[in-house]
């Protein structure tokens, strides 16, 4: 679950990717997600639940808000499918070196498909995407972070790097958001 | 009396259990005594399409109906479970009051409804509600507050 929000909001993998490179250990209890918001509907025929006003989801390692969200679960079992976030979407998460991000659009969809072997899995913001951390900030006229390959794509992005004030490092040509 | 009772029965469908008991002014209403009858602990059963017409699809029962106006019941502890195909559990949905029309399946209320999901790691809970059974369609109004304690982006069975 803590993918949910990750992949919603996916704002730069930081999570999920820490969850893919991370040597097989004891995994840690899982710890809900909260999800709230002013009215939601459920349609349990195509299985779509659809939250509305004010909708914030709470979770360990990130924190989404936005207007409007979309969640469409298997019928029978299996992966999340898709997962669309509206208007005003805010995400906030910490990477696995521990450096958070908040990451703004007007749109986040997250997509799931398998055929046959291939497996393709993105998130896709819009709506002037903007990822701002404490090194940079990055605008991507539309932001993909490609989960199944792990890799962002950005596309006639602009970087702003900032003074290092704080000990943090000094501008380079690395993108800041340590995949 | 006893046809009105059994009107009930079949909106509600294929009842299990249901007593019905009227009060001495029921059997002389001008309604027909419908709206003087009070049922305790009903259910009803709907089932899937064939092939899988012997399999429970939906089960909702309540501790108490009174019967209102325009085809309505007062309903206290209502209860909906939805069942997948084999049998297990999938949904369930409850509230302490609600008002039921069933004619048209119905059910609305401005008090409280939860809903529970996932072997109970999916849990949903707000403040009134429309719940359209025909349509399998749930709107919750107010302060609606979910809790996910799965992860549904793992490779594994998960089911609304």
């Amino acid at each position: 679950m803590k993918k949910i929000i990750f992949l919603l909001l996916a704002a730069a993998g930081g999570l999920a990717l820490a969850q893919t490179n991370t040597p097989v250990t004891q995994a840690p209890p899982h710890q809900p997600t909260e999800i709230s918001s002013d009215s939601a509907d459920f349609d349990l025929n195509i299985h779509r639940a659809i939250y509305r006003g004010h909708v914030s989801v709470i979770d360990p390692k990130v924190k989404m808000q936005c207007e409007l969200l979309v969640l469409d679960l298997p019928a029978s079992g299996g992966h999340l499918q898709n997962v669309n976030a509206e208007t005003n979407v805010v995400i906030d998460f910490t990477d696995e070196s521990g450096q958070t991000h908040h990451v703004t659009s007007a749109r986040a969809v997250y997509a799931y498909s398998q055929v046959g072997s291939v497996t393709n899995e993105t998130v896709t913001f819009t709506g002037n995407p903007k990822v701002e951390s404490a090194e940079s900030t990055i605008l991507s006229e539309p932001l993909v972070w490609d989960r199944a390959a792990n890799k962002f794509h950005f596309h006639n992005e602009t970087m702003i790097f900032r003074q290092n004030l704080n000990g943090f490092g000094t501008s380079t040509n690395a993108s800041p958001i340590k995949f | 009396m006893k046809s009105n009772l059994e009107k009930i029965l079949f909106a509600l469908g294929t009842v299990i259990f249901f007593i019905a008991v009227a009060d001495g002014h029921g059997q002389t209403s001008p309604l027909g005594g419908l709206k003087d009858m009070h049922a305790t602990d009903f259910t009803s059963t709907e089932y899937f399409e064939p092939p899988d017409n012997m399999k429970v699809k939906m089960r909702l029962s309540g501790a108490e109906a009174l019967p209102l106006t325009n085809s309505m019941l007062d309903v206290k502890q209502l209860k909906v479970e939805m069942f997948g195909t084999n049998g297990n559990p999938q949904v369930v949905v409850r509230a302490p009051q609600c008002t039921y029309s069933y004619f048209d399946h119905v059910a609305n209320s401005s008090g409280p409804l939860e809903l529970i999901a996932l072997d109970g790691k999916l849990h949903v809970a707000g403040e009134g509600f429309l719940w359209r059974q025909a349509a399998g369609s749930l709107i919750i109004s107010n302060h609606v507050r979910t809790t996910i304690a799965v992860d549904i982006f793992a490779d594994k069975k998960t089911a609304l």
